[in-house]
């Protein structure tokens, strides 16, 4: 491998010009579309408009991509960066030149993405985020990948430490694949995942598909039809019971295979490997990310998983980072992780989680609370069916009845907190089971609601704010909101620890 | 240690619930009624305004008293929960945190600790600089609604405790 020398300036790749191209058509086009097809439509009936034949468009057309690649080519070869010992230095511009210096010890993460078209062309992106707001991302397009990962070696060496001193470093630290998820796998994470979501995506986007198609309905006088049907006799309310069914069926088949397609995509390959003081998440189909965690800088994780999941040994991790863009911040996602193996991340990531501490319950008020809520969705439920279906959809409260009971025991039955020396642990879910935990030295917020109502039953929540995340103890029992109010203040205030 | 030992504990910590909060500046009760009488003139007026268009197009008159009664009893209830709320306007400074109380319908008890405040900001809106009032905002690092804002403070003290906190946050760095 020819190592690349970072301390001159140097441009990315030459087939950053394809990617850079390629981007900015995409937007041209994007931006341009509605009038395109304007233009277009126009003349093609008139064959001229305003006196310009389509030979001419398509010249104006072809004109246009010769411009979007002479500036692909000028900002190609006006991007420019280089290291010098504490910074990173990039240069770009054409007209205006901009010079933009990071220092290193203010680089937050560094990514490394490839999209569709990289993958095609062999290259990687490379991503380097400050503290600050998006503006000031900085993305090189176009590396061929050990350039790439060299960069992002040195760019996160402390730049103290020798040149060479920290090659070595790089050379011992073992790096293992920890894990890597199989498509079958994968494929249960799919099938095993919280349809509701995606069922209701799909349902919306059916009803929008239907409602913009209505009126090509109408015309092939399909309520002709429907009407024909109705006034036939009891046979044919079967029929539609039927297909009714059919349609909810073929709608519940399309959301499966949605959930399952999108995990694939998302997760294609995922694969996490365990260096000494980060760990590494690669994953992706079409776009291809790789991302590192580094343990000081998280502030939550999320446990997720179900009933269907804990059968096949399923477990997501979910870690929450400070100073990461909500974007990314999707991205720090580790599906299909079995229990050993979720354990040992866990341990690598929260140093000393064992898991202890005594699990309290919040008060039975929760109870009344979450059967009060049902009571008012019940009543919504009946009054909408009774409303738009007359009385004998009422039979819906056959279905929902039993639900709703299962919705409060379940929730009921999965609430619960726990209390360290230094970690909090807050389960929660209905249908998932999901398990917070943060550090306690991380808090940057604690809050005591009370409403009106809890005042007279001494019942009060608790919210706890990191800064990626705010949990909540819902009602406790004042006296116990409280305790642990002061105790975590007091845990927070007392060490001086850092919190990132 | 489990949970147990830590009830034990917590008896010597320092409570919150017995720090002294101290209530905010009487004339921050003049900016909220100002605000309020300005809300529930534009609602009336709103009223009057939608009988106008819809008495041009059809004849429903009878729509008018029952609308503004609503409109009425709504502003009366907001007017007396916002007065008793604002009792319930609190704050405090200790040693290391700074606490904040609101709420009637829901009193809420925030506390952020100074080791964790980014930075303070004491920010006084036209009405308030007539009163010589000022609002005290403290961020946090945390997620965008974790940041604490103290309204209705005298001028004066909102400067001290800015300069308190600024003092401390930067002497901690």
């Amino acid at each position: 491998m020819e190592t690349t020398d970072f301390s001159q300036p140097i441009r990315q790749s030459s087939k950053g010009i394809i990617i850079i191209f390629a981007f900015n058509a995409f937007s041209f086009f994007k931006k341009f579309f509605v009038l395109f097809i304007a233009f277009g439509v126009s003349i093609m009936r008139r064959k001229s408009f305003g006196g310009i034949t389509p030979t001419m468009m398509l010249l104006a057309l072809l004109g246009v991509l010769i411009i979007i690649l002479v500036i692909a080519i000028l900002k190609y070869l006006n991007f420019k960066f280089h290291l010098s010992k504490d910074d990173f230095h990039l240069a770009t511009g054409i007209i205006n030149k901009d010079n933009t210096i990071i220092p290193k010890s203010k680089i937050q993460n560094v990514y490394i993405k490839q999209n569709f078209l990289q993958q095609i062309i062999n290259v990687v992106s490379v991503k380097i985020e400050t503290a600050g707001d998006k503006k000031s991302e900085i993305e090189i397009s176009a590396l061929d990948k050990p350039t790439a990962l060299l960069l992002k070696k040195k760019l996160f060496n402390k730049a103290n430490v020798e040149n060479e001193h920290a090659e070595q470093i790089d050379t011992i630290e073992a790096s293992e694949v920890f894990f890597k998820v199989t498509p079958k796998r994968l494929l249960l994470e799919g099938i095993s995942q919280n349809h509701f979501k995606s069922f209701l995506l799909i349902l919306t986007f059916a009803y929008g598909i239907y409602s913009e198609f209505k009126d090509f309905l109408k015309d092939l006088e399909l309520e002709k039809h429907v009407e024909g049907l109705v006034k036939l006799d009891e046979d044919t309310i079967l029929n539609l019971i039927i297909t009714n069914v059919v349609i909810i069926l073929v709608v519940v088949l399309f959301s499966f295979l949605f959930s399952i397609v999108t995990t694939f995509i998302i997760n294609f390959n995922l694969e996490v490997v365990e260096h000494q003081k980060t760990i590494e998440i690669n994953k992706g189909l079409f776009n291809k990310v790789s991302l590192s965690l580094t343990p000081s800088r998280i502030q939550n994780l999320v446990i997720k998983t179900n009933r269907v999941k804990q059968y096949f040994n399923l477990h997501s991790l979910s870690v929450k980072q400070a100073m990461v863009n909500a974007k990314q911040q999707k991205n720090f996602k580790i599906v299909a992780l079995e229990k050993e193996q979720l354990n040992h991340l866990i341990n690598k990531l929260l140093i000393n989680y064992n898991n202890e501490g005594e699990v309290a319950k919040p008060r039975p008020y929760f109870i009344r609370i979450s059967v009060l809520e049902m009571l008012a969705f019940g009543i919504v439920i009946n009054a909408l069916s009774l409303f738009l279906f007359g009385i004998e959809m009422l039979w819906i409260n056959v279905v929902f009845v039993p639900f709703a009971v299962l919705y409060v025991y379940f929730a009921y039955k999965k609430a619960y907190y726990k209390i360290s020396d230094n970690f909090l642990t807050i389960g929660s879910g209905v249908i998932d089971t999901t398990t917070n935990i943060l550090e306690i030295h991380k808090i940057q917020e604690v809050e005591l609601k009370q409403t009106l109502f809890q005042q007279r039953s001494d019942i009060a929540s608790l919210v706890i704010s990191t800064a990626s995340k705010s949990v909540t103890i819902p009602y406790v029992s004042k006296l116990e909101a409280l305790s642990i109010y002061n105790f975590l203040l007091y845990k927070v205030e007392s060490q001086d620890r850092d919190w990132m | 240690m489990n949970f147990t030992n830590l009830q034990i504990q917590t008896e010597q910590l320092p409570k919150v619930e017995d720090v002294v909060l101290k209530p905010i500046s009487k004339s921050y009760l003049k900016i909220i009624l100002l605000n309020k009488l300005a809300l529930y003139t534009g609602l009336i007026g709103l009223v009057f305004g939608l009988k106008y268009i819809i008495e041009k197009k059809e004849e429903v008159q009878l729509n008018l008293w029952y609308m503004l009664s609503a409109v009425v009893v709504f502003c009366i209830f907001n007017f007396i929960v916002s007065l008793l709320a604002f009792k319930k306007r609190k704050y405090a400074m200790r040693e290391h945190d700074v606490v904040y109380a609101k709420g009637l319908l829901v009193h809420s008890i925030t506390t952020v600790p100074i080791s964790r405040i980014q930075h303070v900001e004491e920010s006084r809106s036209w009405l308030a600089r007539h009163f010589g009032l000022a609002t005290l905002k403290i961020f946090t690092a945390g997620e965008a609604g974790s940041d604490l804002s103290i309204k209705g403070l005298p001028y004066i003290e909102a400067k001290q405790i800015k300069e308190i906190i600024s003092d401390k946050v930067n002497g901690n760095n």
